[in-house]
């Protein structure tokens, strides 16, 4: 996808290629004299590597902070605003959205290298910088009994300044909830280079931020709740002819009172790629997979909801398979972990779409979702935390061989599938400049102004990822 | 990812390269599993940042100048590879790159004299025997010599030991029940002759026989990696033409750069006439621990005697075996059929010691960086012994622990496997 065009121009123009190492703009060499250049990439080559996403490729910045400092990237944002020029925020750019994918040329402050992490046990919290990797969260507090359960399936690479960016949610949503709700704390740098420290007393102002997209402000440090692990995880593996039964087994599960720590799926073509790629021997016939975690400290009722997702499983017309142990349960999740990316095997592109439906229409929509995929003449795929609601399918394509204007449409389809059945267009991946196209369908006009007035409060001349979430008309309007 | 790389001007290897650079979904799942994006924090420096590199090169949007640097930093580990969901084959892309932009690089005359002397050197035992002997009384030296020096200085063990011719034919001992033809390598004779020795010892003692067929040659992988492709594909025919793969039950390397090298024969051959014949080849190269497994499976393996007491070995896995062979049951495998023998798993296990290839001589700062990491990491866990299946890593290992004040052994896989055959563990 091209990005889209914004009302903001930047004040330099994109620079010619050079190869020798010295900044070839002045905002680089701004940059470089007040942060020296370690922490400044002005090449080409290393600019060109600031310009994409896991989703998409956007314009090359004019120039690259690598801050490990709060100070440093008040720093950096006050140069870019003294130049005119956008600012983007990015983590391991592993988002779905092209939120990190600059819409202009600008300054790209990438957290990769922010990555100091302090646990205190005592108060079960973390206070992470912007750029430690999710999955380390976990790892530093483990050894204190204490777990940290935002787990999206990129958690090994993202950061948790990016998971907040997304408000990103994994398996574990169903039960524990998403990033969010694990945020006691945050600091931010504003738009003028300012340093606050937000809670989430009085205003929600932290709330505002997460999920946010790098629209209203720069996160760099985060004040993170810890909870012990679950002492018993059972993990159960259903396989169904057709991906409705599928959906029907979940609905009828959770109507009979099961809360599974994690309830997750995938169609045919996600399974056989995930097989292609860790030979697990997962039934490759099967219609859909699902993968159920019942979890809690008192064994029984943890087996108790294992036996009623069974039960539901079966009379969908399911077969069940109970994980072993420990190894085998690992390689299911790993397995789910690895659908999005093992879809490249299928077809080099994808449009990912990311929406929640209500759990008593699941069945419906999987099943309009899966004629439209067909009746198309693309591939699409499903997967998604079928537990939410929130599902994900993906348009895989050749852009040599197939028209993007024709995924694109396919896209805008199934997302009104989502909204006809009382859904919305994002679970966890973020608006983007993805879903960007579709958001006056999604939200009335009178909100969509509410939104705007809160971007205009936090960001006046519109300089922090603009071109991302809401959408083009109205930010023309915004900056005449 | 979408791309623009005139495939036909390049050739075969320019179709090896624009399917690789497809595969890519851009995910970053890579990243975590890359040791200089470990170390430097920047996505110029991962494997997605390298492909991308890579691609607009090849697109003509971006110089190879520009490029190089963040592609030489590259180790060729393949910890990418291991990591990728989507199938993509990077060190085929790196390999086919490197050989494709090497004729177009701008290189100081003294940078070529370095590589063209690497190249001469670390393929020709004696040549190599006689300047490690050389270089040993130069260490003293080392504080005052220029960067490009020290590195390789910095590498040798303390101890040059003598050269030791190996038979051609080492015959079974006990019943015959195989034949298989082994790759002597290179650097090795000279730095560790013990590994092939006791790879033999190791191999006639269950039965099969081990031919080291005459007008071997180095594999090519030091060549072929560095981007001197003239030079791999001469050395790579005349290997074809030494081992007749009919002649034997398998052919085998005891170095795991040598193994994966003499596995990617077909692709360095994509397109050309020898191609089947290279592919016939490859399918009969093994790792000597694949080999071994096999035999222990098939309950064919002569019974380890156990250690005398309770011990335990740290297995470090060489990224030419994990990532690039998919080799890490087997070696496994074969240390715990030794009764009294604990493996231990070492953490961060999966990322590369810094060794690969000739990265010490010419990265020798991040080289040196992940060496210290993998020592610390190795004796965190405090083991008994130290095995690898990798001359590159076993000095590199080494080197790294002995700075640490350590004096815990560091032997190869099959070194461990013979010296529990002799009752000596
Ligand atoms: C294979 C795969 C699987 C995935 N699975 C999941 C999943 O299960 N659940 C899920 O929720 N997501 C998933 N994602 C999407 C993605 O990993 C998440 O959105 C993640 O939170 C992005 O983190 P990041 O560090 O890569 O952020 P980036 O992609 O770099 O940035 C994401 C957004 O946050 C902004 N941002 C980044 N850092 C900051 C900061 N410090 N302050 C303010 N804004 C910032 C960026 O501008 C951008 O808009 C998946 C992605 C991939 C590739
Ligand atoms: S994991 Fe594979 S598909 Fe993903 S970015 Fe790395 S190489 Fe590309
Ligand atoms: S081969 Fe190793 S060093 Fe090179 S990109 Fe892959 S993981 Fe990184």
């Amino acid at each position: 996808m091209t990005p889209q065009k914004v009302a903001l121009s930047p004040a330099s123009p994109a620079p010619k290629p050079r190869s020798n190492g010295s900044p070839d703009n002045p905002l680089a060499a701004e940059l470089t004299r007040l942060l020296g250049p370690k922490k400044v990439l002005s090449n080409l080559s290393e600019r060109r590597n600031y310009r994409y996403d896991a989703i998409q490729f956007g314009a090359t910045p004019l120039a690259v902070v690598l801050p490990e400092s709060t100070a440093d990237v008040v720093t950096a944002v006050r140069a870019a605003r003294a130049a005119g020029v956008p600012i983007v925020g990015r983590g391991a750019a592993s988002g779905l959205s092209g939120g990190a994918a600059p819409a202009l040329p600008g300054l790209v402050i990438s957290f990769t290298r922010m990555t100091r992490l302090d646990i205190f046990p005592e108060r079960r919290e973390v206070r992470a910088q912007a750029g430690v990797v999710t999955l380390a969260v976990t790892e530093k507090a483990r050894p204190f009994g204490l777990i940290y359960p935002p787990d999206p399936a990129s958690f090994r690479t993202s950061t948790i300044g990016g998971n907040l960016g997304e408000n990103a949610g994994g398996p574990l949503c169903f039960k524990y909830g998403v990033s969010g709700d694990y945020v006691r704390a945050l600091e931010f740098v504003d738009a003028d280079g300012e340093v606050h420290e937000l809670t989430r007393d009085a205003y929600d102002l932290a709330g505002l931020l997460i999920g946010s997209e790098g629209t209203l402000g720069l996160i760099t440090e985060a004040t993170l709740r810890l909870t012990p692990p679950p002492k018993f995880t059972r993990t159960l593996m259903a396989s169904f002819a057709e991906v409705g039964a599928c959906a029907e087994a979940v609905s009828a599960a959770i109507a009979a009172g099961a809360v599974p720590g994690k309830l997750e799926f995938m169609d045919h073509a996600c399974l056989n790629a995930v097989e292609d790629f860790l030979h697990l021997g997962l039934p490759r016939e099967a219609g859909a997979l699902l993968l159920v975690d019942t979890d809690g400290d008192d064994l029984e009722t943890v087996e108790e909801e294992r036996a009623l997702v069974e039960a539901a499983c079966l009379a969908a017309g399911g077969s069940v398979r109970r994980a072993a142990g420990d190894a085998e349960s690992a390689a299911l999740w790993q397995a789910r972990r690895s659908v999005s990316p093992a879809l490249g095997r299928i077809r080099p592109q994808r449009m990912n779409e990311d929406i929640v439906v209500p759990r008593s229409v699941l069945p419906e929509v999987v099943r309009e979702i899966r004629a439209l995929g067909d009746a198309s003449g693309f591939h699409v795929v499903q997967f998604g935390h079928i537990g939410d609601g929130n599902l994900h399918p993906n348009i895989l394509f050749d852009p040599r061989r197939e028209s993007p204007d024709a995924v694109h449409d396919l896209a805008h389809r199934i997302a009104l599938v989502a909204i006809r059945h009382g859904g919305v267009l994002s679970g966890e991946h973020g608006i983007g400049t993805m879903k960007r196209p579709f958001m006056r369908e999604a939200v009335d006009p009178v909100t969509l102004e509410a939104l705007w007035d809160v971007k205009r409060a936090l960001d006046p001349a519109g300089v922090l990822n603009p071109g991302k979430v809401l959408p083009e008309e109205l930010a023309d309007e915004a900056h005449p | 990812m979408n791309n623009d790389i005139p495939v036909q001007a390049i050739g075969p290897q320019g179709e090896v390269m624009a399917h690789a650079v497809d595969a890519c979904v851009h995910c970053g799942f890579c990243l975590p599993a890359c040791p200089t994006y470990a170390v430097l924090g920047d996505e110029m420096d991962s494997p997605r940042g390298r492909i991308v590199l890579m691609k607009e090169v090849l697109e003509g949007t971006l110089t190879l100048a520009d490029a190089a640097p963040h592609l030489d930093r590259c180790l060729g580990c393949q910890g990418c590879v291991t990591a990728c969901p989507s199938g993509v084959p990077y060190g085929e892309l790196i390999t086919s790159f490197r050989g494709w932009s090497e004729p177009q690089r701008e290189r100081s005359p003294l940078d070529r004299a370095k590589r063209a002397a690497i190249l001469k050197i670390l393929p020709a035992p004696r040549v190599f025997s006689l300047a490690a002997r050389v270089g040993q009384y130069a260490k003293p030296l080392a504080p005052v010599l220029p960067a490009a020096l020290r590195a390789p200085l910095d590498l040798l063990p303390e101890h040059v030991p003598a050269m030791q011719p190996s038979p051609t034919v080492t015959p079974a001992k006990g019943q015959r029940r195989g034949r298989v033809a082994f790759l002597a390598g290179c650097a090795q004779q000279a730095l560790a002759p013990n590994f092939n020795a006791a790879t033999l010892r190791v191999l006639a003692r269950s039965g099969i026989e081990v031919v080291i067929p005459e007008g071997q040659g180095c594999c090519g992988a030091a060549a072929l990696h560095t981007g001197a492709r003239e030079e791999a594909l001469r050395l790579v025919r005349q290997n074809l033409a030494a081992f007749d793969p009919d002649d034997y039950d398998a052919i085998l390397s005891n170095a795991a750069g040598c193994g994966a090298g003499l596995k990617e024969y077909p692709v360095v051959l994509h397109g050309l006439e020898d191609e089947a014949q290279a592919r016939a080849f490859a399918a009969k190269v093994q790792d000597i621990s694949e080999f071994l497994a096999g035999l222990l499976r098939d309950g064919e393996l002569e019974p380890f005697l156990p250690t005398s007491r309770p011990l335990t070995v740290a297995y470090h896995d060489a990224c030419h075996l994990a990532h690039a062979q998919g080799v890490r049951a087997a070696p496994r495998e074969l240390l715990r059929a030794i009764p009294g023998l604990t493996v231990l798993e070492v953490p961060e296990g999966d990322l590369c010691c810094g060794s690969a290839g000739t990265y010490n001589l010419e990265q020798p700062e991040l080289a040196n960086q992940l060496g210290v990491r993998k020592a610390k990491n190795i004796l965190s866990i405090t083991p008994d012994l130290i095995a690898s299946g990798n001359i590159g890593c076993h000095t590199q290992i080494q080197s790294h622990v002995r700075r640490q004040g350590s004096r815990v052994p560091v032997l190869h896989t099959v070194e461990v496997l013979d010296l529990a055959y002799r009752g000596e563990l």
